[in-house]
């Protein structure tokens, strides 16, 4: 029998040819290897090009990477139930918590870091290791508007009617509108004031978009001011967008990316191996460049002159957050922002 | 199985069993997982269904969410039919650029064309810049996050849905009854009306209740277009489950997706029966 000319012979030899080709093609030759959870876009780019070398030179680990934010990090997490898909999270520090309360972690062991002593004080503890910071303040267009000074700037004219803004979805929105609330009498756990605050001023808001499609319409001009990431903030910039990062009067606010091993993961050590990597000096130089723009955790990088800092220290001043008290309310708040922004 | 030879029940089987594994197993875990009170699936209940369909604004959702893909099933029916007719009016050369043409946008992936839809409708888009400078306005128009501005941009990414079975059922349509009605006197008009829109109403029905299917359902253009000010049931979806891991909520507003999408699509199918029924 044949099918254009193959005989069945010559297309089992070629399937067992192929099989064989995809079986030998897996890194057999590396001690091991690791698999974790990444960021997709700026993270797993940035990784790709300075983590999985080094990680491959220093101790001949592979690294395989499956991307997933943070929030289907853990739905996989939790939907596998102790077989998990990944070696390694990647976590912002709400995410975190809810990992923490539904026993997703192994227990962490920082003294299996070289790396550690280089790392300011409390950058890691019993779950995991921070490795990179996010400074949170306002974005906007300097050629458009004035320069805003504070968080409550953002609710006024002229910036309120060029305001892009995002809801409690991710970590940067939470923050940013815990610390509007902030300035008109709430606190961590109350964000009355800002809804109070929100409502006489919504029909003039310009855009209460999607966290994914910000930069978007921020490049398009659909907004001019929004809360950000300095990290956003440079991207942008490195597509020539017109846009300045200001630290508002009450502080900007940071908040760390934590890295931690996933509960019945079978590579210990390659975890460790892989946390090292990230956290090494080397890396965190690479990985602070553009187009990468991360901020370092490690004390022997040289900061780049655009972050809004001096020294790592510095952020000690920063505005922090307690997420074991914002996680509970997050979803009540959700709920409340769905209905005083829809239409 | 009356009437089917055991070869051929056999041949359904692959695609029967996929379906029972990938989508009767998880629709039933679906169902099971609303069934529970709290978070962490523990204790059995239906609070979550309660405070779900207790809520005013669940229902305002619901009835956006229906809205939503009525207006996009007539503004692609109204624009989609048309072309469908100068399918069915064209040499065979033609037919194929028009197919071609038709088919282009699935090229693309839905979410390039979701975000193309931000340039095209933002601030300083191209529909603004056009505006601005016939002096129509006198500042730009808000068209994104606006019903409007999504149920225009939904139009383009879901007429394929609408224009391909309407196309292959316009295709196979007999000449000779077009002509056979003009030799009868009637006017170009009355022969739309009478002969051609009947007998391409199985295809205009099934490409509307794919268009309304699919426009109800399509989360990243409903939250990139629409925004948080627009909100849809799968946006609520969207938080239920992969931000505040509420997965029994989530379950609830999935099923009540799923229900309303049903219902909306048989009624398309109701009102196609009837039309039909009305015409011979």
């Amino acid at each position: 029998m044949t099918h254009g000319g193959v005989t069945r012979r010559q297309f089992l030899a070629g399937a067992a040819a192929t099989v064989g080709a995809i079986a030998g093609a897996r890194p057999a030759q590396a001690k091991g290897s690791v698999t974790a959870a990444m960021y997709p876009g700026t993270w797993e780019e940035a990784f790709r090009a300075h983590v999985v070398p080094a990680l491959k030179s220093a101790y001949d680990v592979e690294l395989e990477m499956t991307p997933l934010f943070a929030v289907d990090q853990i739905a996989k997490a939790q939907a596998a139930r102790g077989a998990p898909p990944f070696d390694a999270f990647v976590l912002d520090p709400g995410p975190r918590v809810t990992a923490i309360d539904r026993g997703l972690f192994e227990k962490f062991d920082a003294k299996r870091l070289r790396n550690v002593g280089r790392l300011p004080a409390g950058m890691t503890d019993d779950w995991g290791v921070t490795v990179a910071a996010q400074v949170v303040g306002i974005g906007y267009n300097p050629k458009k508007l004035p320069r805003p000074k504070s968080w409550t700037d953002l609710l006024k004219d002229p910036w309120v009617s060029r305001l892009g803004m995002t809801g409690f979805q991710t970590t940067y929105g939470t923050v940013s509108i815990i610390e509007i609330a902030k300035q008109y009498g709430g606190s961590e756990t109350n964000v009355e004031p800002f809804f109070v605050e929100i409502k006489k001023v919504l029909s003039k808001v310009s855009a209460i978009g999607a966290p994914a499609s910000m930069p978007a319409l921020f490049q398009q001009g659909q907004c001019d001011i929004t809360y950000t990431n300095t990290q956003t903030v440079a991207t942008l910039r490195g597509r020539g967008v017109d846009i300045d990062f200001v630290k508002p009067e009450s502080g900007a606010v940071a908040f760390f990316t934590t890295m931690h091993v996933a509960k019945g993961s079978k590579e210990l050590d390659n975890a460790y191996k892989y946390f090292d990597t990230v956290i090494s000096a080397p890396v965190q130089t690479a990985l602070m460049q553009p187009p990468n723009n991360f901020i370092p955790v490690n004390r022997d990088v040289k900061l780049a002159g655009d972050l809004p800092m001096a020294s790592l220290d510095e952020m000690a001043k920063f505005v922090r957050h307690d997420w074991s008290k914002i996680n509970p309310l997050r979803a009540a708040w959700i709920e409340r922002f769905n209905k005083e922004v829809a239409k | 199985m009356r009437g089917l030879r055991p070869a051929e029940w056999q041949l359904a089987l692959p695609l029967a069993l996929a379906y029972a594994a990938f989508f009767l197993v998880p629709l039933l875990l679906l169902i099971a997982v609303s069934a529970f009170d709290d978070e962490t699936l523990t204790t059995a209940g239906f609070a979550q269904w309660r405070k779900f369909l207790g809520d005013p604004f669940t229902w305002k959702v619901i009835v956006d969410t229906v809205k939503l893909g009525g207006l996009t099933v007539a503004a692609t029916a109204l624009i989609g039919y048309p072309v469908a007719l100068v399918y069915l009016g064209a040499s065979a050369r033609w037919q194929r650029v028009i197919l071609f043409v038709v088919i282009l946008p699935l090229l693309t992936s839905v979410v390039v064309r979701t975000f193309a839809w931000i340039v095209i409708l933002g601030r300083e888009g191209v529909i603004n810049q056009t505006v601005l400078w016939l002096g129509l306005a006198p500042a730009p128009l808000r068209l994104l996050q606006t019903e409007h501005g999504l149920v225009l941009a939904l139009t383009q990414i879901e007429m394929p849905l609408l224009l391909l079975p309407l196309l292959s059922v316009m295709s196979r349509l007999d000449p000779n009854l077009r002509d056979a009605s003009a030799g009868l006197g009637a006017s170009k008009w009355r022969t739309l009306f009478r002969v051609t829109l009947p007998l391409s109403l199985p295809g205009l029905v099934a490409g509307c209740m794919l268009v309304f299917a699919s426009s109800t359902t399509a989360f990243i253009s409903q939250f990139v277009i629409g925004g948080n000010r627009l909100v849809y049931l799968p946006l609520l979806i969207w938080q239920q489950s992969l931000v505040v891991y509420n997965w029994p909520l989530a379950s609830a507003a999935a099923l009540t997706l799923l229900v309303s999408v049903g219902v909306g699509v048989a009624a398309i199918a109701a009102l196609g029966r009837r039309t039909r029924a009305e015409a011979f």
